[in-house]
């Protein structure tokens, strides 16, 4: 850059004047050779055309990108960190709640700011209750906030409508809920599982309603969150077992899960009922249950189709034995123990028989000395007695 | 003879236009899908909580399988944030793959390890299983530790799958640093999936040469300051954020990284475990699993997320470098060939239309063509036969169309996770796009030529990747536990 400033300063205006000719004259050159060569040329400069361009203008977005998340990153700590003292103020000190709201009206002028806002307050709000949650949602409400979020859910863009439908399910705004229902059965599927995750914390009454109208399969994902749903808003936990007859089996497994869950111990006997199913999932998961509610009764019924089952579920049985640990099906254990050479079954088999306590250790004991000439006990018996495995 | 030459001139002009053309173009498709992928994915995570599958009663449960061989400046720490990952219910199976430095005896003292009873089946062939290792500390009780006869790292991970309990598993490089959130990141897609199994997951790499690194953690991201590691930054963003992540949209995935991988156990048991016989055991499995999903008509999905999950360290000497780009070109050619069945093949979807034949031609064969084309070039000029101004258009062609792309990607990374916060490295890592195609991809290619005679002349060896080791902090690895 130096030299060419030089350079400009001591030749003064006869230079630029013939650097301009120069250009002038190459770019005629460049024309006429553009004009006469093949399209093999052209496309080749076209291409680097295209490049240089492209390369200008990703570099002037890359740098302005760049501005922009260093001024925001700012902006978003001190608004946090303003928005937290507000927000303190308005919620624990009632001197100063005129104040605070005043402060927090003329801060949260802009979208960018409403919307750090109304993070913030979800993220008070989740971890708290009562009197408190409610001192928000009016705060919300009184900030004129909810029009942002149902502007949000009511947006042509889906990602708009999920932050939009959280925000009124957070706050328990129900004047979305039309828009929120119409979403059961989008097209998109995480607008349709936000939307059902919505209408579970809008609804006081039977929050799982929708359970029983659902046709598509609900995601391990989609489980998780609408148990954490019931855990964290409190809400009336249901009686799953009115799930376990539904055609769609995700809905069956999660029933199950969160019986299990809420140690709905009355839905034993519905869950027996469950190991003539025809899907090998759902007895999966019926027999899990059974292991985690520690239904004893349901070991004869386990006993009897054991041979019949798939591996995984025959693991899943074992598992459960292990679990409901019952004396009486020391032979039964064992006779499984002889009878697989699956080494996992051996395992849990074993395990099972150990949990018995004294009858099946010693058992297991009197196993281990005997020479049998079919298996090879010992290593067995060793690895499940070794108590630095867990 | 002039006769010959001339349409020998019209063939090969022709057909590295065809084929740089063919190529570029097929790069701005990925790039397109690429973009809209990234774009899916962010919004989608945007406003995820990741904390409830930590309390989460339904999450699954993972094993997560490190081998190691010869990592005894490294596996103490590596083995910390392996057991200070963010997750419920895992365990860590470390692969001890016979290594005849003292690592095994680093694990024993630090871990307080101790030999076990351990039973297990040898459901996938491997060396002899020497001894099964727990600790005698509850504070490490997710620890099991293998140590077998040395047989090479997919060796390893099949004496893992044998050990290890959990149906998802997670195959580790022991000298990679993963993100702490990175099983949450990986097991979403598992458990997302509805009507399609999902039977494997990968993640970006990162490389950690030059980042400030403290108990087994990154602290600080750096650019690397040398150029051979900065120039595979720039490689990696491109192939990580642009490639795969297209791939992915596309349903024709061929490769999950070997550093860092989450895949249903019994899904690559079924098929086989890793195989023995090919230095690309990593793309190797990939391939096979998903031939398996669809010769026993299984619907199935092979996931990839953009978020950078795992830091590993990349070759600093041009020696190392060399060694593992042979080996890569040795492993893609072996997967190739042992796949060539799916060339094409109707039955096999985007998987054998799309997927593989891009791996043939673009990644396995461009160097080759790119090396013919320069001997090419080099004919020409030693014979004084080239058209200087036309080989410069060229030149400018393939050079600017090259390093658009790779701006491409800095701008991707920009948009999606800005790892670099200084400026600086922003910039230096453009400047590095600018020299990348005069200074490191020639290297590159050569190294892939030497690959292909490797293969020719039947080496088959990993050989030895020179680690630093990321941490020179000794800490009592109790505490982070």
């Amino acid at each position: 850059m130096v030299p060419i400033l030089m350079w400009i300063l001591f030749c003064g205006r006869s230079s630029l004047l013939y650097g301009q000719d120069f250009l002038n004259r190459y770019s005629d050159r460049v024309m006429i050779r553009f004009e006469k060569s093949p399209a093999f040329v052209t496309i080749l400069y076209g291409v680097i055309i295209y490049s240089i361009v492209t390369l200008i203008v990703l570099l002037i977005i890359i740098l302005l990108n760049r501005n922009r998340l260093i001024r925001e990153s700012k902006q978003r700590f001190y608004l946090n960190e303003v928005y937290q003292l507000k927000l303190m103020d308005y919620i624990f000190e009632e001197e100063k709640r005129d104040e605070a709201l005043q402060d927090l009206k003329q801060i949260a002028s802009n979208r960018f700011s409403r919307q750090l806002l109304i993070d913030q307050m979800i993220d008070l709000s989740i971890n708290l209750k009562g009197e408190i949650k409610e001192t928000i949602r009016d705060l919300y409400l009184v900030l004129e906030l909810k029009q942002d979020s149902l502007k949000k859910a009511y947006s042509k863009k889906w990602h708009e409508n999920v932050k939009g439908f959280r925000e009124l399910a957070y706050m328990n705004i129900r004047e979305a809920s039309e828009r929120i229902l119409e979403s059961l059965n989008s097209s998109n599927e995480i607008v349709r599982m936000e939307a059902q995750i919505a209408m579970v914390g809008l609804s006081d009454e039977n929050p799982y309603h929708f359970l029983h109208f659902m046709e598509k399969p609900l995601a391990v994902w989609e489980q998780i969150t609408l148990h954490e749903l019931l855990i964290q808003h409190d809400l009336k936990v249901p009686l799953f077992k009115q799930w376990f007859e539904s055609e769609n089996l995700s809905v069956v497994i999660f029933a199950l899960e969160m019986a299990s869950w809420f140690k709905q111990r009355g839905s034993g006997k519905a869950v027996i009922g469950l190991f003539e199913h025809e899907s090998e999932e759902v007895r999966n998961a019926a027999y899990r249950v059974c292991g985690q509610i520690e239904s004893k009764s349901s070991l004869p019924a386990m006993k009897k189709v054991y041979e019949n089952e798939s591996y995984a579920n025959k693991l899943e049985i074992l598992t459960t034995f292990g679990k409901v640990p019952d004396e009486k099906y020391l032979g039964f254990l064992k006779s499984v123990l002889d009878m697989e050479e699956d080494v996992q079954l051996q395992i849990l088999a074993t395990k099972a028989m150990e949990n018995t306590d004294e009858p099946g250790i010693s058992m297991l004991i009197k196993l281990m000395k005997s020479k049998s000439e079919y298996k090879n006990y010992q290593i067995i018996i060793r690895h499940v007695l070794d108590g630095r495995i867990y | 003879m002039e006769g010959a030459y001339n349409a020998l001139k019209f063939f090969v002009l022709n057909a590295i236009f065809i084929i740089t053309a063919l190529i570029f173009t097929t790069y701005l498709i990925l790039t397109v899908f690429s973009a809209i992928s990234l774009r899916k994915y962010l919004r989608k995570n945007s406003y995820v909580d990741y904390n409830s599958i930590v309390s989460s009663p339904l999450a699954p449960s993972l094993s997560v399988i490190a081998p190691a061989y010869n990592e005894s400046r490294t596996i103490v720490d590596n083995i910390r944030t392996l057991l200070s990952l963010y997750y419920n219910n895992y365990e860590v199976v470390v692969v001890n793959d016979g290594s005849t430095d003292d690592s095994m005896e680093k694990m024993i003292e630090t871990y307080e390890l101790e030999k076990v009873n351990y039973y297990f089946d040898y459901r996938l062939p491997c060396k002899r299983i020497r001894a099964v290792y727990k600790s005698q500390n509850r504070s490490f009780k997710k620890l099991t530790v293998i140590d077998k006869r040395n047989g090479g790292k997919a060796d390893s991970l099949n004496a893992g799958l044998n050990v290890c309990k959990n149906d998802l598993v997670v195959s580790i490089d022991a000298d990679s640093i993963m993100e702490p959130d990175a099983l949450l990141k990986l097991v979403k897609p598992f458990m997302e999936a509805k009507d399609k199994k999902v039977i494997g997951a990968g993640g970006v790499i990162r490389i950690a040469n030059s980042c400030e690194i403290s108990g087994g953690h990154i602290v600080k991201v750096n650019l690397p300051r040398k150029f051979l590691p900065r120039a595979q930054v720039m490689e990696y963003t491109r192939a990580f954020l642009m490639g795969r992540m297209a791939w992915s949209e596309l349903d024709g995935l061929l490769l999950i990284s070997g550093a860092l991988g989450m895949f249903d156990r019994e899904i690559v048991i079924a098929s086989g475990g890793y195989h023995t016989n090919t230095v690309g055991e990593d793309m190797e499995l990939v391939v096979r699993i998903r031939r398996y999903m669809v010769d026993h008509g299984l619907e199935y999905d092979v996931v990839y997320i953009p978020d950078p999950l795992c830091w590993t360290e990349v070759p600093t000497t041009i020696r190392v470098l060399a060694r593992q780009r042979s080996r890569w070109t040795r492993g893609t050619l072996e997967t190739l060939i042992t796949h060539r069945k799916l060339f094409f093949n109707r039955k096999y979807g985007k998987l054998g239309m799309l997927g593989y034949p891009y791996w043939l031609m673009f990644e396995y064969l461009a160097p080759i063509v790119e090396f013919l084309g320069l001997l090419w070039f080099a004919f020409l000029a030693i014979t004084g036969r080239l058209n200087w101004p036309f080989f410069l258009l060229l030149f400018g062609f393939v050079y600017f169309f090259a390093v658009s792309l790779s701006v491409w990607s800095v701008l991707f990374e920009e948009m999606t996770f800005h790892k670099y916060e200084k400026r600086r490295d922003v910039l230096r890592l453009i400047g590095t796009a600018f020299l990348e195609p005069i200074f490191y991809h020639p290297l590159v290619m050569l190294m892939s030529i030497k690959g292909n005679f490797d293969k020719i002349f039947g080496k088959n060896t990993w050989g030895a990747m020179d680690r630093k080791g990321f941490d020179n902090k000794k800490e009592d690895p109790k505490a982070n536990t």
